[in-house]
Formats: C-alpha cells, structure tokens, sequence
C-alpha cells in the first residue's frame, strides 16, 4: 500500500518527514542526530541522549518523567546510538497509543510531541549546567552498557573483527565510546556536548502514524527557530575498495563454542550503481535459508548452527558470523571462502537466483508494515540523492542481471578473520 | 464447521475462527491495508512433555530431553526435499520454534500466499526420519546447544528454574544437553510425532493481508483428520516450596546478571484473563520504571536499563522473575523483597494502580500493529483456553479490590530463589 512521505525542511540542516499512516494502534516521532564519528567525542555524544531521557525542567527526575509516561498508557521514550558508515547517529523517539483507543479520548499525540520537544531543548539545568546526581546515573549505564557487549560473545566477536579490519578508521571507533572517557566526563562536557549537537547536527525527525503532523512540524519550527544552527555536518564515510594483506587474529576465551568472523570490503557502497547487485550477491552468498553458506556449511557440512553475511551499504564491507567448534574452525574458514568463490565463478542457478529476489522483494514489502521498519528505511537513505520507495527497490532487484551480480562478487576481497577460540571439546 | 465472527467495539478489530473437523482450531485475523501476512501453526506438545501415557496404554513413555525441538528441525525435511527450497519458490520468509510447550511453524509472505500456506500445511504432516538425515542434524543442533551454553542470559534463566524446581521438566534445557540428544533416535522422533502433531492437538492463526475463506478451504482441502487420541502428559508431583534460594556460575563477563524467581503454586487449570490481568498491574506497579522501587534501586546504582520482569506460567508451573545486569544482584534481590513486604502490607496505592492499569493496557493494545505478535498471541492464549479481546477488555475492567486480593497468593518472600552469573575474578574472592 503507498503511504505518503513527505519531507521539508525546518531549519539548516533540519528535516521534518512525515509518513502518513492510519493503520497503526500506535504513533511514533523520532528525531535522528547525525555526527562524525571521532574518537575524542564518540563518548560524550553516546552519553547525550541518555541524559536528555533521564528528565526535564518540567520532569525533573526519572521517576517524575516515568510517571508522566505510564499515564500516557504506557508511551516508550527510547534512546539509541548506531552508526552509519563513519557518521554516529543518535536517536530519541516516543511511541504512544493512537488517540482512538484511549479509555477516556485523550489527545496522546500532540502532548507527546511537546514531550519530545521539552527532552530535547528544554532539559533540566542547575547553576547553569546538567545536573550532576543524574549525569552521573547515566554515565554508569553508558559504562554497564560497553560492558554488557563483552557479556555477549557473538557481539564481542563481531566488534573485535570490526575494529581490527577499521583500525585506521573512524569506522572502527565504537558508537559507545570507551569506558575511560565516559567515566572521566564532566556536566559541563555533556552541556557543551548538547549545545554543539543542536546548533550542528544533521537532524531528522520523522513523525509516523495517524498523528496531527502539522501541529507536531509547527511545535518543532517553533523548537528550532530559537537555535542558531551552524557549520552543519556534511555526511562523511572513508570507503576502502579493495583489501590489502589479510589480518588475522585468535583470541583465546573461556567459552564452549569457538565464534568465527571475517570482514570483507565490497568495493560497492553508499550510491554506487552495483549496490543492489552487491546486495544480491551477499544474499545468495550467505543472506537467507537458501544460501550457499546455509546450505553448505551448515547442512551439507553439520559444522555450525548459524553461518551467515551481511552487507554494510554504508561502510562497503561484509561480514560472516558463524558458531563452530574450535577444531573446525579451519574448515569452516575454509568453506567459507570456497562458497564465495562459487558466486564469483557464476555457479549459481537461474532458479537460484530468482529465489534470492523473491527473498529480497518480500522484505522489501514487508517494510511498511511496521513503523520502525518504515522509520528505518527512510532514514537509512537520508544521505542519498533522492528517496526511493520500497517498490523501487524492488524493481531496481528485478533489473539486476546474472553478469552484474557475478562483477559484483568479484570485487569482494577478504579483509580480516578473527575469532574468539573456546575451549577444546569437552564432551 | 461453525464460522464465529470475535470483535472488539473497543479496538475496532475482529477475527474469524472455525474449529476444522480435524479439531485444528483456525483463527483468520484480516488487518486492513498490509501489505504483509503472517501465518503460525503450533501444536500444544514443547520441551516438558517428555513423559506420556499414551491411549490404551498403562506404561508410561518416557523420551529423551530435547526431542520436541530435534523434531521442530526435523520435520522442515519430507521425503520430497526441505521445506526452506519450496518456501523460496514462493517468496516467503520462514521459520520455527520450540517453546516449553508448543512447537510452531511459521512464514510470513507478501505474495502467493497461497502456495506457500500449502507449503506450511504439508510440512506438518510429511515427516521423514531416516538414520542419516537424523545423523546430520546432530552436529548443528549440537552447536546451537553450545551457542546458548556461552549464552549468559540463557544460562541465568535455566539455572533459575533449576534452582526453583525439583521435578518439574520446565527445569531442563528446551534443546536438551549434548547427550540426551545423543539419545534420539528416528524411531523416538516419529512417536512423538505421530502422538502430538494431532490437527486435534494443534491451533492456525493467520493475521495481516488475508481472504480467511482462502484459509478455510485450503486447511479443509489438506488437514487430515487423526482419530488417535492425543496422550496425557504426566508430570511429576511438584513441591511449593524452591528447590534453593540462591544459585550461581561464573563466566568470562564483564558485569554480572541475575535473575529472581517467586515461585507460586500452579493451579489444576490454567490461569484466567483476569487472574493474568491482575498480575500485570501489580508488577507494573511493583516494578516499572515510575515506581518507588525502580528510583530506589536507581539510587543505589542496582540496575540499568536491561531491569526487566515477567510473569512466567504454563501448564504446572508459576513464577514471577525479576532479571537484569547489576554489579550486586544479592543487594537487588534485597531491596526487591522489601518492597514486595510494603505492597503485601499496605496494599497498592490508588494512583499507582490506575497509572499500572493504563500501562499494560497502552501496551497491550499497540501489541497488535504487529500481525506476527497477533498470531503468536493467538496462538498461545488459545492453547491456554484465553481469549485476546477478552483479555484486553479484562485488564480495562480490573479495579483496585481485584488486584490487592490476588497480590495475596503471589510474590511469597519466603519462596524465591536468586539465580547469578558472575565474572571469572569474583571467584576468586570466594
């Protein structure tokens, strides 16, 4: 079904886009800051929006602020960092219960964007900075947070490839920051930190569902006509084509399974025109059920539970997960890169192929259905050109041919492998 | 077959059931505009039916743990390729799981929709078990045992339950342990099959872009009957009390997590809508983030934002567990059962019961954006015989008495149990 999208901008740099949607239970706004990524300030931009979160001038604390949230029934205010290519985005959103269905016809909407508006530009100052007890609160769950990543094997595998095969790149920086800086950060750090991201962000805000968009753009203009924006952040991302010597690490851990990644660089990314027959090609490779690398290395070869690849548009690179027993791991490398040979070599059926497209178009679909899906995409392309719609996805993958999808594998080079090694097999 | 016609005047929704001649229960829910359908079938047979008298029999069968999930893998192979090649030709994106009492299969499609529901239909009753496809499947189901052995999350739960329950089989591990799946065999797998994939013992649900007369006559076309009768699970006689209060294993981790279970006597039947509703608000008024609680275990820097909670109950067993990361999971589980002693003493307040009410109710409501939460909702209220209007509607009508009598019967100070995995370091302290 074609929702409409619209978009305009507010303020230098600032856009307001809308998707209007009257199937949803729920409304959602979100506004996206984009940074560069760097090492001196990823901490301190990490920490942000969990400080703006925490309260405001007219919620002062986080039980007050959660109060108020629990008698909108129960609207989430969420904060999130990621990264997109080299560029680290930071993300605060609500999502609330569409008016309708409120017990006593409440009006959620407009008051949750004014909400939003207070979250972010009217926050809780003390002697002319953030408050201390509350920014201190929010630094040891920034630190728990880093923590918890090595808790999660696959996740610390994952990072460790990434900051090996980027080491030399603002890529490999961590979206959290690191531990040593977070904890040495000051009030007024974060204060200057906040002033510097309103005045040069890239910012997004996108408001979705069945919601008064022009009351909520006219709550944000307002919002943004007091902040004098300047020297805005153009996106950025270093693109490494193809890779050099290969880097391998091991490191030893206490773990039962051995957790294998390899990094790939593409050579294809941001708007590059093989990017979807990249994209095609990491899907057949190792992207779904049907893939060489589920078919393969996991069930002609039993070696694993899961065995699979991801393309990062935004970065040029792939990466392959898998879980083996240490005394595969070699085997398991190996077979990996057996399979990626197969694709370059074009030992892929026409049947093959057109299942990975169907695969493909049905996600693409399947996009509009959920308002994150929905937020996701479009922001996923606020560096591009022009906004695509999921259908035009979908009929830029029925053009790609055979041919270009093999040119496209073969500009796939192997980059780093590294794995956690477990223990030898106890049983 | 009876088409019933379920609607809700609150949420301006409805779905259509029909109970099939084979006892399969169908639920169609239409959501207007999707582009997206999403369809699950499950049977009432998971991870603690291991233990079974099957009908005119007076021995008891016993199989080995992990079997119910060894055949969720199994059965996406028949006798005419896998499963996952035919979903390809159709599109559709699928999958499976096992719980610790039902077994689903599922895909969720935006196109050919029908193909790929016969596609699902077959799956479920085509099974294939040779020697070696059942051979084949031990090495991966081996690794994904091990991916949840290195798993601290995973680990925290089970050695939860396992310190919660004696006998109960929800203690043991859905996927089983490397050598109780050494055990399997395809003669076990096709017993358990032929036992508890009943249409009689299985629930449909598909919700999102649908024609539910396409359903109907698709699932009448295809569904066999099966006039066996579906075996009575037996389970062990389960005592109140917690097997022990505290447990714990060291990991290589960063920061400790926890888990704290009240363990509560599970009633002959399933619980209610409103017992369930009732519990929902009292937890959310214990515990959410705008409770005294929740500020208190802030401040003492106890928590972050992974603090979570959950009513965790199904056939025999009942629990509340509280879980999350935290530097001193002992001083966590203190301050949770003083408050738990306040509550039981003062009662819930007015304000922060209504506040709860419209919490769960928010949520329970924006639940169903999602044709994939529907159906599993569906699905796993059906088995529980519970009603997804009816359950909404109950927590729109509890009122403050309800749930200050069944705070009564819940959260017992002196039946919990405390589950931690700690860092390597710390034991060394010990």
């Amino acid at each position: 079904m074609e929702k409409i999208f619209s978009r305009c901008e507010i303020s230098d740099g600032v856009n307001f886009n809308t998707i209007k949607d009257e199937r949803f239970k729920t409304g959602r706004i979100s506004v996206t800051m984009f940074l560069p990524l760097e090492e001196k300030t990823a901490s301190v931009y990490a920490l942000l929006p969990s400080v703006l979160t925490n309260s405001c001038r007219k919620y002062p604390d986080f039980t007050s602020l959660n109060k108020k949230l629990a008698d909108f029934y129960g609207a989430s205010l969420f904060s999130d960092i990621s990264k997109i290519g080299d560029m680290q985005a930071l993300t605060i959103s609500v999502s609330f219960l569409d008016d309708k269905f409120t017990l006593n016809k409440e009006n959620l909407s407009s008051q949750l964007t004014q909400l939003l508006c207070d979250i972010l530009f009217d926050p809780l100052i003390e002697n002319g900075t953030f408050k201390a007890e509350n920014v201190n609160q929010e630094k040891r769950q920034l630190i728990e947070l880093i923590e918890s990543e090595y808790n999660d094997k696959k996740i610390l595998a994952k990072i460790r490839c990434e900051q090996l095969m980027c080491e030399n790149e603002k890529f490999g920086i961590s979206r959290l920051g690191s531990k040593d800086i977070v904890s040495k950060l000051t009030p007024g750090d974060i204060f200057d930190a906040w002033k510097k991201v309103l005045k040069t962000a890239k910012i997004e805000i996108m408001a979705i569902g069945d919601l008064n968009e022009n009351s909520a753009l006219e709550i944000f203009k307002s919002a943004f006509s007091k902040i004098k924006r300047d020297n805005v952040v153009k996106y950025e991302s270093e693109i490494i084509k193809r890779a050099g010597k290969v880097k391998e690490q091991y490191d030893n851990l206490d773990i039962a399974q051995s957790k294998l990644v390899m990094g790939f660089r593409t050579g294809v990314a941001l708007q590059d025109k093989e990017v979807m027959a990249t994209r095609i090609a990491v899907a057949l490779f190792g992207a779904t059920p049907q893939s060489k690398l589920f078919l393969n290395v996991r069930e002609k070869l039993s070696l694993c539970y899961y065995c699979s690849a991801k393309y990062d548009r935004n970065k040029g690179i792939m990466i392959v997960q898998s879980g083996v027993e240490k005394k595969n791991l070699e085997k398991a490398k190996t077979e990996i890169l057996n399979q990626l040979e197969e694709i370059k070599k074009g030992n892929f059926t026409d049947s093959e192929l057109d299942d990975t497209k169907k695969s493909l178009a049905n996600s693409y679909r399947t996009i509009g259905d959920f308002l994150s899906g929905l937020e996701n995409f479009y922001l996923s392309q606020v560096f591009d050109r022009e906004f695509l719609r999921p259908e035009q996805f979908i009929e830029k993958i029925s053009a790609v041919s055979k041919e270009q999808i093999i040119k496209a594998a073969k500009l796939i080079t192997l980059d780093t492998i590294y794995a956690l090694v477990g223990n030898e097999e106890v049983k | 077959m009876i088409l019933k016609e379920v609607k809700s005047s609150r949420i301006g929704d409805k779905y259509f059931c029909i109970e099939h001649s084979s006892g399969l229960k169908v639920f169609v829910y239409p959501k207007k505009g999707y582009n997206s359908t999403y369809t699950i079938i499950g049977t009432k047979y998971g991870s603690i039916n291991t233990s079974f008298k099957c009908c005119g029999e007076s021995e008891i069968t016993k199989v080995p743990d992990g079997i119910a999930h060894y055949l969720e893998h199994k059965l996406f192979e028949s006798e005419d390729g896998d499963a996952f090649s035919k979903y390809a030709k159709t599109g559709a994106s699928a999958n499976a799981y096992t719980s610790f009492d039902a077994t689903c299969y599922l895909f969720s499609c935006t196109k050919n929709f029908d193909e790929s529901f016969r596609v699902l239909l077959d799956l479920i009753q085509s099974p294939y078990f040779t020697e070696e496809n059942v051979e084949k499947e031990r090495g991966i189901i081996g690794q994904e045992i091990k991916m949840y052995d290195d798993d601290p999350s995973w680990r925290v739960m089970f050695n939860l339950l396992g310190a919660m329950y004696h006998k109960h089989p929800v203690k043991v591990d859905i996927a089983g342990s490397i050598e109780s799946i050494g055990k399997i065999t395809p003669e076990y797998l096709y017993k358990c099959y032929n036992n508890f994939y009943n249409p009689s013992n299985m629930v449909l649900c598909v919700a999102g872009n649908v024609d539910p007369d396409s359903v109907f006559k698709i699932v009448d076309e295809i569904i066999k009957s099966n006039s066996n009768k579906v075996p009575e699970c037996i389970f062990p006689e389960e005592p109140y009390n917690v097997a022990t209060d505290r447990v714990e294993q060291h990991f290589d981790i960063a920061i400790p997590t926890f888990q704290l279970g009240f363990k509560e006597k599970a009633p002959k039947s399933r619980l209610t809508e409103e017992q369930l509703a009732q519990t929902d608000i009292i937890l959310q008024a214990l515990a959410s983030k705008s409770s005294n609680l929740y500020k208190k275990l802030l401040d003492e820097n106890l928590i972050n934002d992974s603090f979570g909670y959950e009513y965790f109950e199904g056939e025999g067993y009942a629990a509340v567990i509280f879980s999350g990361e935290s530097k001193d999971p002992d001083n966590v589980s203190k301050l949770i059962k003083e408050e738990i002693e306040k509550f039981h003493k003062n009662g819930i307040d007015r304000e922060d019961f209504e506040r709860a009410k419209k919490l769960v109710y928010g949520r329970n409501v924006a639940m169903l954006n999602s044709p994939e939460n529907i159906s599993n909702a569906i699905l796993n209220l059906t088995f529980a015989n519970r009603e997804l209007f009816h359950a909404i509607e109950c927590i729109a009508n509890t009122t403050i008495e309800q749930v200050n009598d069944r705070l009564k019967y819940q959260l017992d100070n002196k039946n919990s149990s405390l589950s931690v995995v700690l860092p390597l370091n710390s034991k060394k302290e010990k």
